[in-house]
């Protein structure tokens, strides 16, 4: 099994949520974050230079500020995981920068708290 | 692709950031977290405080950087001249697949070198 940890935009969750479902995915986790990429956002500045502030202008590509992003995580079956991450990118996907990422990781064991069981019994099977 | 999360004290996030930023590495995800460790939280009189505020830093990074970022995060995060109980933790774990949502491409170990912005 493999956990599918995906960062998206804040208002794309209930799309994400929706488009999910619909392929069969129904458990999830999910958490506000705060993140910055490659890119460097101010949105002050942002908006500063398109006023044509020459002050804001020279300050594009100095600072750093950090976005709330929504933080989602996924533990599926390896087979669900290409399903999993296609549907995400085609939600998520706006073609600008701060889209955000998915990153695919191993998990070893888990287990139901419920019953005990453990394995990909206890994952979204389908 | 290694997934590097550290745990640290909440007021050295300006500093660690700063400088994951001037050393090239600009993208980190932060969550606030709250935890205790190994002391079993602070005593503070009477009163054990066992949820203790942190702030959670997620990078990845390719695997051949991965010795330069924890140093990174632990020559600036640690506090007085030896470190102290409190400065936090640093995991380390495989991340097999990492995708781009703007493009949908998937990156892979060898290909995505650390593009500095500046």
């Amino acid at each position: 099994m493999k956990e599918v940890i995906a960062v998206i935009r804040m208002h794309k969750i209930n799309d994400t949520k929706r488009a999910l479902s619909a392929a069969g995915i129904s458990s999830m986790n999910a958490k506000e974050c705060l993140g910055r990429g490659k890119g460097l956002v101010d949105f002050k500045v942002l908006q500063g230079a398109e006023l044509g502030y020459e002050e804001a202008i020279s300050q594009l590509g100095q600072s750093q500020r950090l976005v709330p992003k929504r933080m989602l995580s996924f533990v599926v079956p390896d087979k669900l995981v290409s399903r999993v991450v296609s549907t995400i990118i085609e939600v998520n996907k706006t073609g600008k920068s701060g889209d955000g990422k998915i990153f695919v990781m191993p998990i070893l064991e888990s287990y139901k708290v419920r019953t005990g069981e453990s394995g990909d019994a206890v994952l979204d099977e389908i | 692709m290694v997934m590097i999360r550290s745990i640290i004290r909440p007021e050295k996030t300006d500093a660690v950031l700063a400088a994951l930023m001037e050393a090239g590495y600009p993208a980190v995800t932060k969550v606030s977290v709250v935890g205790r460790g190994k002391q079993r939280g602070i005593k503070i009189g009477e009163v054990t405080y066992d949820e203790i505020p942190k702030e959670m830093l997620i990078t990845v990074v390719p695997l051949k950087d991965k010795d330069f970022v924890i140093k990174t995060v632990m020559s600036i995060a640690r506090t007085g001249d030896k470190g102290s109980f409190g400065d936090g933790k640093i995991f380390v774990s495989p991340v097999e697949e990492v995708y781009t949502v703007s493009s949908g491409v998937k990156e892979s170990s060898e290909t995505e070198a650390k593009e500095p912005s500046k």
